[in-house]
């Protein structure tokens, strides 16, 4: 398990992190958010250790990491680019052997790699000759290498094609069943709904929520909609309900006390016909919208 | 195994040169140079020109015999000078202006006349003003019974020197030419490289996987071994096809003592280059792009430039005074040893001092480039690099 402990780092007068904390459990996929400059990616980089935290620390199985553990992290750093000029096996090799592999085996591997992401007919090609989605792959590719345990990636799936994002997807899913802790960034919030165990939202440095993505849910707003054959602006006068919304025969509403659902569907089926009572799901959008507002 | 990452990062370092067209091809280049100029010398020194001086009598025969048989006692030069006798001045216009012969000599009753066709001749206008006037005294002193010969008796004057002799000093000036280009152009070029290369690896943030997976100062360590492999292995070739390629000229018999002054050479470019690697690193890391590192990188420029102009106009106490300065030395020195003009004790001195100075540099460049190797954001002020904060 990760653990990160009340990380805080100035640049200057800025704070760019303010005392964050969260877990990531293993085999957990954990969605790091939060808008430019929240903090995101200094974060990861003190995790890393190319950035020493002002105050607190990163902890990993009880203890503070080490460079070895470091050493057998995959790390996709914010920008993508390894050498242009190498070849895209020799360098994903030469990756390997630095985290400590063999080079028979860190090259059997760089070719399965490569193959899952099609690429395996172009692995003497230096990485330049590659279109910008495909040097992506590679980059992923670099960080899985090794079976690493532990996964830190920020942005893996800017810039990818919905193919590659799927296959990109499979593979942290993976590496998450192998019971790896896995962070990543990323501002495609659907994506993080889709994937992630749980989420963790920064704003301005600060670590605004985190948590699964239900228990997010669940401390929202809970709201309902109403749908009638008849107009429906009557809710507005009934005690125990705020109406965010009335449009005609549709409502959007939300019970502030218990028993006000009863209250609001008899009266509801006394004036006529009703089609719909739904507990809304708030996507994370909404709440992300909520946390950082 | 951490401990042996830097043999790897060199590795890799190595091969990148190696499959790098523009290093191999600009090594071939500088080989295919060096064999040039030793070809170019053999042939300039080995050609001989056969002057012929067209002439319509006697006195005029004797005059250029004379200046043909100066010509042969002169060491420097296979060049000769003949005569070549026609019946009147206007066959010597003619051949003169057929391309024939070189120029036409003629005796008039208040001086000589040296005619050419279009062009002069350095070496006739050397050679045949003297023997005209000996001909002439020859000619004025018959009636009184003298010779030229018993009147210029111990007039003769030979240049000498009091150590060596002209023509090694001729060649360790030479020598030292080529020292001090082949040392800038390496140490610059592969510096140059090496601090390039660092802010690549900086600007596309792989530095920060490599960094990650291990020590910084492993990662120093295989570029500035790996590259320092490649320039010195690049400098012996040169030096090697420069000393084989001399064997084949006149000059063979300085083969083994130039050979000896190379392999000092060879060693003082290696303590050079190592004084220098570091830093050339150091400061590659303190620039966060390509356009910053001329920036961070002029201190260095400067004291090559520095070193390569002392060199050669550096005199007297001064020479020998920068021939035990680090860097410098690494031109003068062997120049030195060479000359004859230094024991192989100041040579050993001069070299422990220039290994004590990159040792120094070498802690330096380190503090630079770990300081300095992950700051993303713009170029890193001398003055935060040294204080070293991440």
């Amino acid at each position: 398990m990760l653990e990160i402990s009340h990380l805080t780092r100035r640049f200057g007068d800025l704070t760019a992190v303010d005392d964050v904390s969260f877990t990531v459990p293993p085999g957990q996929m954990i969605g790091f958010v939060g808008g430019n400059g929240a903090g995101k990616t200094t974060t990861m980089r003190m995790v890393m250790g190319l950035l020493a935290p002002n105050t607190g620390e990163v902890r990993w199985q009880g203890a503070p990491i080490t460079a070895a553990v470091r050493r057998h992290t995959g790390y996709m750093p914010e920008e993508r680019g390894l050498y242009p000029k190498q070849r895209i096996i020799d360098q994903l090799v030469y990756l390997a052997r630095l985290r400590g592999a063999e080079a028979v085996a860190a090259r059997a591997e760089a070719l399965d790699l490569l193959d899952r992401f099609g690429l395996a007919a172009r692995a003497k090609d230096h990485l330049e000759k590659l279109s910008l989605g495909n040097q992506q792959r590679v980059q992923i590719a670099a960080a899985v290498m090794t079976q690493p345990d532990l996964l830190i990636l920020d942005e893996p799936f800017s810039g990818l094609d919905p193919d590659a994002v799927h296959a990109m997807a499979d593979l942290l899913r993976d590496h998450a069943a192998r019971g790896v802790p896995v962070l990543f960034s990323s501002h495609q919030l659907d994506l993080i709904d889709r994937l992630c165990d749980g989420l963790a939202i920064l704003a301005k440095g600060c670590l605004v929520a985190a948590g699964t993505a239900d228990e997010l849910r669940s401390r929202g707003r809970v709201r309902h909609r109403l749908a009638m054959d008849a107009d429906v602006g009557w809710v507005r006068d009934l005690t125990g309900v705020r109406v965010d919304d009335v449009d005609g025969t549709t409502a959007l509403i939300e019970f502030l006390e218990t028993g006000a659902e009863n209250s609001l569907l008899a009266e509801a089926l006394r004036r006529g016909t009703v089609h719909e009572l739904t507990r809304l799901r708030p996507s994370l959008g909404e709440i992300y919208q909520e946390v950082t507002a | 195994m951490t401990r042996n990452a830097w043999t790897i990062v060199a590795g890799r370092e190595v091969m990148a040169k190696l499959t790098d067209k523009s290093f191999v091809i600009s090594t071939i280049v500088s080989v295919l140079l060096i064999v040039g100029i030793m070809l170019f010398q053999m042939w300039f020194l080995g050609r001989a020109t056969e002057f012929k001086v067209v002439v319509t009598d006697d006195r005029a025969a004797a005059a250029v015999a004379a200046a043909g048989a100066s010509l042969a006692a002169n060491p420097l030069t296979r060049d000769t000078i003949v005569a070549v006798e026609v019946a009147d001045a206007e066959a010597a216009r003619a051949a003169l202006a057929a391309d024939d012969v070189r120029a036409w000599l003629e005796p008039g009753p208040d001086g000589w006349t040296l005619t050419y066709f279009k062009d002069a001749s350095s070496t006739l206008d050397a050679a045949l003003p003297t023997a005209v006037r000996e001909t002439v005294i020859a000619e004025q002193l018959a009636p009184t019974g003298q010779t030229l010969d018993a009147l210029t008796r111990g007039a003769a004057l030979t240049t000498e020197l009091m150590q060596g002799d002209a023509a090694r000093a001729s060649i360790a000036m030479a020598v030292g030419f080529v020292f001090a280009i082949l040392f800038l152009m390496s140490a610059l070029g592969f510096g140059m490289q090496i601090a390039t290369s660092v802010v690549e690896e900086k600007q596309n943030r792989i530095v920060e996987i490599l960094a990650s997976a291990i020590p910084t100062s492993q990662l120093l360590a295989g570029k500035v071994i790996g590259n320092t492999i490649m320039a010195l292995g690049q400098m012996v070739l040169f030096v090697a096809v420069g000393l084989i390629g001399l064997s084949f000229t006149e000059y063979s018999t300085f083969v083994p003592a130039l050979g000896e002054s190379a392999g000092w050479y060879v060693a003082f470019f290696l303590a050079g280059f190592l004084a220098l690697a570091c830093v050339w690193a150091g400061t590659g890391a303190m620039a966060s792009r390509q356009e910053d590192i001329g920036n961070t990188t002029m201190p260095l420029m400067m004291i090559l430039m520095v070193a390569y102009f002392a060199a050669f106009m550096a005199e007297g106490v001064w020479r020998t005074a920068l021939s035990y300065v680090p860097v410098v030395s690494s031109i003068i020195m062997p120049v030195r040893l060479f000359e004859g003009d230094a024991h192989w004790w100041d040579a050993a001195l001069a070299l422990g001092l220039n290994f004590a100075f990159a040792a120094f540099t070498i802690w330096l460049g380190a503090r630079l480039y770990r300081s300095s190797l992950l700051q993303v954001n713009g170029m890193v002020s001398l003055r935060d690099a040294l204080k070293g904060q991440r």
